[in-house]
């Protein structure tokens, strides 16, 4: 990849069928065609591991050779003449093909893979339209490998992608092939299943159905999902994902490439934890004093003690509110006579680190920094301190809580602190510890219902997407909620949408100047002349 | 010049393994010449001249070989001798550990003097216990006499020898398959480059050569590289071992010089075909090899001439077919073997090995069909040359060879019902149900 964008690179001039091309010095001819916008099938090669140059899918026709080369591992050199298209190259394609379908089940209809699998698509493109064999097909064996991986051993094309990724990525090394010739398969020891944190990332790397989540089997067919650009919450990290729907419901999330932040991968914690989505403890309708009341009425309560907190007005974030959401916690404070704005997020954890250049952050919350970027880098830390210090001593007669947490773990002295306050309002995800006797509770939403910018642990800002289509919800989002009360309370014109939020905010706020969510990249960019503090220093966590 | 033996005049002799006996008849001498004769450089080039070809299967200028090991490395450089021979039909360095230990252990510190090497090991075929144990003595008695070890022969250089059991794979005497199982890892081939001299053992430049190859060291020591080349054909020189299995009168091992006719092999050494039978086909080089039909078979074994025949001398491993063979039954048991023992790496060899075994099954058991020998012939060419070792190569040349110079007995077997061979072993599986 250095080798790619290193500009002193010495170019190399080859010819890519009969088109003179130059392409990096070093590079493998399956890269350089695929940077020249040539794309060359492959099943065994993934950029984050080893070549193996097995599946030979990859051949194509060299004029330095008399028998075709796999593009995978073989690299540009001055002169060389490759032909991605030539008689040679389909018919080794084609032959490679073949040899994939004899044995296999061809069971695409019952197949989880199915619609993503890289084998039923260059079989559209290069496989037979019936099969030349009339013998009985093998039978590998079907069976479990851990507590969330299933191999269909039938289907396993034998590209060692999983065995390489537990071997270099996540450095556990529980995967092998067993046996020989067509009855190789995927295998893990005795009494070792594979259970380690990085995991499900080889169900995403098969380009087959022959591993298969336990978590996603038979849950939904690819092509009915809707499919969101998000980003993980489950640290700081920030793993890009595709957060992957059906009728409302996340089904599952696979990563997204970012070589900035997750590369190819992301971790098991993160990947499997959605279900809090539907846990029974989720705040769906706003309740005042205990009891259900319409939305707006909700709202127009939250303004009316904005308009008049009598006396202090203290708001207490986390950090699973967006970017957008926090400059408008500012807007809020800054037009009482008297606000106290602190932060409290969850304790760390350890940090995990694996052999593949991929960490689990320690720090469990998704947007400390950026935050910390609007309400300043001591929202967590002395500000909370003091907010809690004028809570515990009654100073404070109006208390906005926003107690997004996947999973409520208060600790007890902030739940006794928040309770002395004479008034309460809880943007809640779950009602538990936080919501209890507040006089108003608000639907919060969760961080995959959310649309606007979280910072990673890096100060990379990154978008936050809502994985529910228009209309998939008959409530609104915190943004929109907040926008709802500043609005009847006088203190904005009208509700905007949060690209228009961010706006405002990149206007004032110093560290988002020039950035904007249309010009933000897929990968995020980073937040400019915003140093992050490290985890403990002051302006860490309370 | 007449020939004289090199590997087999003392066999008779008991006590031909031991130490006492093979310095008596000269050993080891070739070993001390080196040391205290030649410059490492020179020895290589002694040893190009001689045009000593590799007798593994390849054919490789030994010479060149070594050659191509870097001279200034930081890496330690290994010697990795390919015991495991496991080519159907062949025998010969079963002989050579079982019977002559020594001169192997005499190669080895020749060739390990000329590269700059300290460190050998002999990969042994896990079912060679015999030649294991003996290999093992022997060593232990070269250690003991100060022959092994940090003084060579009373030399300022040390090497050490490690001998180390397969587990029972083909596939580990392709060299970097061999490597791999060396390290400790799945025994399956490497992509190449990088070769093992650059790249090999652990990640260090290593030679890898055949336990024939090697034996050949002392003798060239001892007559000269000018020698040498006089014994047998000029490009491939030397004395050679030719495993002779099958249909003779007295198969065995036997030492005759490079390029000697194969009908004068079988006819003159062997006795000739057994039971006063004709002769049907010759596989010449191991079972990888391309089959000679009878009438191809008055050839010279040698590289090039068994490559001008549409064949290889491969390894030497001489199977003979009398005429009441069944050349589907026979390639039947080719492609079981290759079925076996196709590593599963990559996709033409896994998936082709395994439907070339299920096809010739089924014409053998009386559900051939006649469009199965295009299938075969299709198969083949798409499993050749696209595979990173030449497993999936030489499973398909006897496919290939068999169905295209026997073409009327598999038609036979298909319009009749199965092969006889199959219908006289097992007449109750012939023809009912698809058994694959």
């Amino acid at each position: 990849m250095s080798e790619a964008t290193n500009p002193e690179t010495p170019l190399v001039n080859w010819v890519l069928n009969g088109q003179p091309v130059q392409s990096p010095a070093g590079m493998t001819i399956f890269e350089a065609a695929k940077a020249l916008e040539t794309t060359i099938p492959n099943f065994c090669y993934h950029p984050g591991l080893t070549i193996a140059g097995n599946c030979r899918i990859c051949m194509v026709e060299s004029n330095r050779s008399k028998k075709p080369v796999i593009s995978c591992s073989e690299r540009i050199a001055e002169g060389l003449e490759i032909q991605t298209e030539s008689p040679m190259a389909i018919e080794a394609r084609n032959a490679v093909m073949e040899f994939q379908l004899i044995n296999h089940p061809l069971d695409c209809p019952v197949c989880d893979k199915a619609g993503e699998c890289d084998l039923q698509d260059y079989s559209y493109d290069h496989g037979p339209d019936r099969s030349r064999f009339d013998e009985e097909k093998n039978i590998r064996h079907t069976k479990e490998l851990g507590p969330t991986i299933d191999i269909w051993g039938n289907r396993c094309i034998v590209c060692t992608r999983c065995v390489r990724f537990c071997d270099e990525i996540s450095g556990t090394g529980e995967l092998c092939v067993v046996e020989r010739g067509d009855r190789s398969v995927v295998d893990v020891f005795p009494t070792v299943p594979i259970d380690n944190p990085l995991a499900g990332n080889v169900v995403d790397i098969c380009p087959v159905g022959a591993l298969i989540s336990n978590d996603f089997k038979f849950e939904a067919r690819i092509w009915n999902m809707r499919k969101t650009d998000s980003v993980c919450a489950g640290c700081a990290r920030g793993c890009n994902v595709e957060v992957q729907s059906l009728d409302g419901f996340v089904k599952r999330l696979v990563p997204r490439e970012n070589m900035e932040v997750n590369k190819w991968w992301m971790c098991d914690e993160g990947r499997y934890d959605y279900r809090y989505l539907l846990a029974d403890e989720r705040v769906t309708a706003c309740t005042k004093d205990g009891e259900p009341v319409e939305d707006h009425d909700a709202h127009e309560t939250l303004a009316h003690w904005l308009q008049d907190p009598g006396g202090t007005l203290g708001i207490l974030v986390d950090p699973y509110i967006t970017c957008e959401e926090a400059f408008l916690v500012e807007q809020i404070a800054s037009h009482a006579n008297n606000a106290l704005v602190g932060g409290w997020k969850p304790a760390d954890g350890t940090a995990q680190s694996f052999p593949g250049q991929f960490t689990i952050s320690g720090e469990k919350a998704p947007n400390r920094l950026g935050v910390e970027a609007v309400l300043g880098k001591l929202v967590f830390g002395s500000q909370g301190h003091a907010l809690r210090t004028a809570l515990e001593k009654g100073q404070v007669s109006t208390l906005i809580v926003f107690a997004g947490f996947p999973h409520p773990d208060p600790d007890d002295a902030w739940v006794q602190a928040i309770r002395k306050a004479k008034r309460r309002a809880v943007f809640a995800l779950q009602a538990g510890a936080w919501t209890e006797g507040a006089g108003l509770v608000i639907p919060g939403a969760s961080p995959f219902e959310k649309d606007g910018t979280y910072a990673n642990e890096d100060g990379r800002l990154q978008r936050v997407r809502s994985f529910h289509a228009p209309g998939d919800v008959e409530w609104s989002h915190d943004l929109q909620r907040l926008q709802a009360v500043l609005r009847i309370a006088g203190l904005r014109p009208r509700s905007l949408s949060s690209s228009a939020v961010f706006r405002e905010l990149a206007d004032v706020k110093k560290p988002f100047h020039g950035l904007s969510h249309s010009t933000l990249p897929a990968t995020g960019a980073p937040l400019p002349g915003f140093i992050p503090l490290p985890v403990g220093v002051e302006g860490g966590s309370v | 010049m007449s020939f004289r033996k090199i590997f087999t005049p003392h066999l008779g002799d008991p006590n031909c393994h031991t130490l006492e006996f093979y310095e008596k008849t000269g050993g080891y001498e070739g070993a001390r010449k080196a040391l205290r004769d030649w410059e490492p450089d020179a020895l290589i080039d002694e040893v190009k001249a001689s045009s000593l070809r590799g007798r593994g299967g390849a054919g490789f200028p030994t010479g060149v070989k070594w050659g191509f090991v870097p001279k200034q490395t930081d890496k330690l450089k290994y010697l990795a001798v390919n015991a495991d021979e496991s080519e159907p039909g062949t025998f010969k360095d079963r002989v050579l550990m079982e019977r002559m230990p020594h001169q192997l252990i005499e190669g080895i510190i020749i060739s390990c003097w000329a590269v700059g090497i300290h460190s050998a090991y002999i990969y042994i075929r896990g079912e060679y216990v015999h030649a294991y144990q003996r290999l093992v003595a022997a060593c232990a008695e070269a250690y003991d006499k100060g022959i092994l070890g940090s003084k060579v022969l009373g030399h300022d250089f040390h090497l050490d020898i490690t001998v180390h059991r397969g587990a029972g794979a083909y596939i580990c005497g392709e060299e970097t398959g061999m490597l791999t199982s060396l390290e400790g890892e799945r025994g399956q081939p490497k992509l190449k480059p990088p070769f093992p001299a650059i790249e090999g053992l652990f990640g260090c430049p290593t030679v890898v050569n055949n336990v024939e190859t090697i034996s050949n060291l002392p003798y060239i020591m001892e007559i000269g590289a000018e020698g040498y080349k006089k014994i047998g054909p000029e490009s491939s020189p030397g004395p050679k071992l030719y495993c002779v299995s099958g249909h003779v009168e007295k198969p065995g091992t036997y030492e005759l010089p490079m390029g000697v006719n194969l009908l004068e092999l079988i006819n003159d050494h062997c006795g000739g075909v057994w039971k006063g039978r004709k002769l049907k086909a010759v596989i010449p080089g191991g079972s990888s090899a391309h089959v000679l039909s009878a009438d191809e078979c008055d050839v010279a074994m040698d590289i090039e001439s068994l490559a001008a025949a549409g064949s290889m001398l491969g390894s030497a491993g001489v199977i003979v077919m009398d005429d009441q063979t069944c050349m589907v039954n026979a390639l039947l048991n080719v492609m079981k073997f290759y079925h076996h023992e196709s590593c599963g790496q990559c996709t033409p060899c896994r998936e082709g090995t395994g439907w070339l075994e299920k096809i010739v099954h089924r014409i053998a058991y009386g559900h051939g069909k006649l469009e199965d020998l295009d299938r075969i012939d299709t198969v083949c060419d798409r499993m050749v040359g696209k595979t990173i070792c030449v497993l999936a190569d030489a499973a398909a040349f006897p496919a290939w060879s068999f169905t295209q110079k026997f073409r009327d007995e598999f038609i036979h077997c298909i319009e009749h019902g199965g092969s006889p061979e199959v219908k006289r072993r097992h007449p109750d599986r012939i023809g009912g149900g698809l058994h694959v």
